[in-house]
């Protein structure tokens, strides 16, 4: 198909309106405006107006953002200095506890761990930050365009001069229809990905130019959550549990969260680490497990589930990011590995790596230089702020449970201790690595859950819940590189785990008299990533499908 | 050829809907909004309509609040040419298809058009009325789920859908009003170029008052009085007793309560 392509040109386009890049644009307008001025007085060099482009693949901003969350505001203090005036925060942290599970009781922590004290730090919705954010860049002047994703990247040799965006109006056939528009190649002085966890044009860059090499293998978790509305005041906004422990096993890293938000809405989710070993480990599964503990159970008696949505996020840290920079193009936030694995929180430091791109990016702008050369000085900026200090801090942690959650504690404790420090550097593995062939005769994990549609919900259901929709009518976009591994190998040795990691139902082994076969829904899914992730083959290829489609992750 | 499009903004069709806690609606705290879909035809087929014609423009008309901008700039985005907000806390005493219509109307008195086109029926309340009551207001010639639309001259030529896979052309005088049904062509994509685009064009926010219009002037004659899930009505009885005497009454039931028999 030979198409003809409209050409964009912008200084600065950024891949993803989350919190990195839209705080990367924000700060940007404002450095601009300031170098202006401070120029405008000293008779120096002014810059033009920059123009500014977001390209986001959610019908609306913030539709795909989706986290616990609790926001520590150190670096929103500094982008936004007076951010508690409108911020949509739910409310500040206030009572919070700390269990370790087991079946029927819990344990509390004998003292708040260190990593998950909060005092300070807010309740919010990821979804309602980011979209007052984006209405703050807009009315900055920034350019944003939901419903473009970005499907490729677009080099000159090696340097890279901008992104492709999908293609729209193409049948299940990859046939264009009578409506068809082909994406736009939107050129820039400089690329910025931020994209968020596994991002797909992340994806490409990282092996085109082995910006991982020498890195240890990105590793992740799964977060499943659900918003519940109760009748009363029992858990009020601001409050937190923190949990470790059962239902996950103890080769399964993890944790749940509980948290209050305004309107006596109760905020409740579990991550799953995407390094377990148990083939038939269903993240959805583990929640709905999770929420039947005595704890639970009681907590949200008399609730009613209003939404659900599932998240992977990069918890690597440290020893996991990619080197960042290249000609012409930049990877922040959950993209190049910012979050802390071991607080769990990535909010904070992609806000920074925004901030600190956009301080990268003005010094390209006064240089008119969009080479490595200068903007490597965003990775240096990076590992010299506060957010290096705690991912070198914590660089050891999740690292530490390579070899389950018994030795991960101890080593974790120690370096905690020790800022980090251990006597010898720990060997990791991708996740995927980590899964074991199927029992022969496996016990069902799940044989005792029920689903009673009132405190446990099947998938399905559940999926309902994350208001997700597709164009039918488009080719999948879930690429299985080889099916006969599916209906053969994978079978055989790990009993299909795409069926039960994937926490929307995408995946169904469909069986009638004569064969066997991989079935896509693909309209069902919720743009988590975790079976690009924790395929065991690394079959799986997860693009962008026809921007506007997705999950509605509002106010979660 | 002028054309006026109407646009209403809807809870979007996958929205969890949950009733607001007075009873009277939807309770709208977590709700994505988009163009209503019928309406959302009605202007991919003025914008058809201007470029087959190759001159003219296409006015976007809307009410609401704030966050009917959007719906108002993805219209622009695709191609409208500017665009009227009736933007103003007295609007929202217009909760009827009559108030609705009396407030459009006000605002096309001093535009001058050949056509004006609504959706059939707007995706939430269902109504199909304003289109038609606006026509009247306006002294226009209307017609109703319009399939198809050809202008000739003075007049426009419409087909219009009917019941059991029957159509009817109609040739009506322009100016006209008509409420165009789904699916008459095929939505257009907004691209990059037109989003910029939309950001210079004119989208002037319109008060009561520069309508001469008051909130007594807007009131409803039509309430919602309560707004409810469907009750489940099902039954179980067991008829206890011999199976011969047991069928007996059931027939009876059958008969004398259910009246199915």
């Amino acid at each position: 198909m030979n198409i003809e392509r409209e050409t964009l040109e912008m200084d600065v386009l950024l891949v993803g309106a989350g919190p990195a890049n839209l705080s990367c644009a924000l700060h940007l307008t404002n450095l601009v405006a300031q170098h202006n001025e401070k120029a405008k007085a000293d008779g120096g060099r002014q810059l033009h107006e920059l123009n500014i482009a977001v390209i986001e693949k959610a019908a609306e901003i913030g539709a795909h953002q989706l986290s616990g969350a609790v926001l520590d505001p150190i670096s929103l203090r500094e982008l936004l200095p007076d951010f508690e005036k409108d911020a949509p925060f739910e409310a500040p942290v206030g009572d919070e506890k700390v269990y370790f599970l087991t079946a029927s009781g819990k344990i509390p922590a004998p003292i708040l761990p260190p990593p998950l004290r909060n005092h300070g730090n807010y309740v919010i919705s990821l979804n309602k930050f980011v979209r007052w954010l984006g209405d703050k860049c807009e009315a900055a002047g920034v350019n944003i365009f939901p419903e473009f994703p970005g499907w490729e990247m677009l080099y000159d040799n090696n340097a890279v001069i901008g992104v492709r965006t999908g293609d729209k109006g193409i049948d299940k056939n990859g046939k264009p229809k009578a409506v068809f528009e082909p994406g736009v190649d939107i050129v820039a002085k400089v690329t910025v990905l931020g994209e968020g966890v596994r991002g797909s044009l992340t994806k490409q860059l990282l092996k085109q130019l082995k910006l991982d090499a020498g890195k240890d293998p990105q590793v992740y978790s799964v977060g499943v959550k659900e918003l519940w509305e109760m009748p009363d005041d029992r858990f009020p906004a601001g409050s937190i549990i923190h949990t470790m422990g059962w239902p996950l096993d103890s080769h399964t890293f993890g944790g749940s969260w509980v948290y209050g938000m305004k309107d006596r809405i109760i905020n409740i989710g579990l991550a799953v680490g995407l390094d377990y070993r148990d083939p038939k480990i269903d993240p959805h599964h583990e929640f709905q497990k999770f929420k039947t503990h005595p704890l639970f159970a009681e907590l949200l008696q008399g609730g009613k589930m209003i939404r659900y949505g599932a998240k992977a996020m990069p918890v690597g840290g440290w020893y996991t990011m990619p080197k960042p920079t290249h000609d012409g193009v930049m990877i922040i936030g959950d993209s190049a590995a910012t979050l802390n694995g071991e607080r769990l929180k990535g909010i904070h430091t992609a806000i920074k790596a925004g901030m600190l791109a956009a301080e990268t990016i003005l010094e390209a702008l006064l240089a008119d230089d969009y080479s490595d050369k200068i903007l490597s000085r965003y990775e240096t900026r990076l590992k010299e702020s506060y957010v290096g200090k705690e991912l070198y801090q914590t660089r050891n942690f999740h690292q530490a449970f390579d070899k389950g959650r018994n030795m991960g504690l101890m080593i974790a404790g120690i370096s905690t201790l020790t800022g980090g420090r251990l006597p010898t550097r720990l060997p990791i593995k991708a996740g995927h690595e980590h899964m074991q062939h199927q029992q022969a005769n496996g016990a069902d994990r799940y044989a005792d859950l029920k689903y009673d549609d009132k405190l446990t919900f099947a998938k399905l259901t559940d999926v309902y819940y994350s208001s997700t929709a597709h164009d039918e009518d488009q080719p999948c976009h879930l690429h299985v590189l080889d099916t006969n591994i599916c209906i053969d190998r994978c079978t055989k040795e790990f009993g299909n785990p795409c069926q039960h990691f994937c926490p929307a139902s995408v995946y169904e082994m469909v069986e009638d008299k004569e064969s066997r076969k991989l079935h896509i829904n693909f309209s069902n899914c919720v743009h988590c990533k975790t079976c690009d992730i924790m395929d065991p083959y690394q079959i799986i290829n997860w693009v962008p499908p026809e921007g506007g489609g997705g999950p509605n992750y509002r106010n979660m | 050829m002028n054309i006026v499009v109407c646009l209403k903004q809807v809870p979007k069709k996958d929205s969890i809907l949950r009733i607001a806690a007075d009873q009277k609606w939807i309770d709208d705290r977590d709700i994505s909004y988009e163009m209503s879909e019928a309406d959302a035809y009605a202007l991919e087929e003025a914008l058809r309509q201007r470029e087959k014609h190759g001159s003219g423009e296409v006015i976007v008309l809307a009410l609401g609040p704030e966050r009917v901008r959007q719906s108002i700039k993805e219209a622009l985005a695709k191609g409208a040419d500017r665009a009227i907000h009736l933007h103003d806390d007295i609007f929202n005493s217009a909760t009827d298809a009559a108030g609705v219509a009396r407030a459009l109307a006000a605002a096309l008195k001093d535009e001058k058009f050949d056509l004006v086109f609504t959706g059939l029926q707007s995706d939430d309340y269902g109504f199909a009325q304003v289109g038609l009551i606006l026509a009247e207001t306006l002294g226009l010639s209307s017609a109703t789920i319009v399939m198809e639309v050809q202008p000739e001259g003075d007049s426009v030529r419409v087909k219009r859908e009917l019941e059991s896979g029957w159509f009817q052309w109609v040739k009506i005088p322009m100016p006209a009003l008509l409420t165009i049904q789904s699916g008459i062509n095929q939505l257009r994509y907004a691209t990059l170029k037109g989003i910029m685009a939309a950001k210079k064009k004119e989208l002037k926010e319109v008060k009561a008052a520069d309508l001469g219009l008051t909130a007594q002037a807007l009131q409803p004659a039509q309430v919602i009085e309560k707004a409810y899930l469907p009750i489940k009505s099902k039954q179980t009885e067991i008829i206890a007793g011999k199976p011969a005497e047991a069928a007996a009454k059931l027939v009876e039931k059958l008969k004398f309560d259910a009246r199915v028999l």
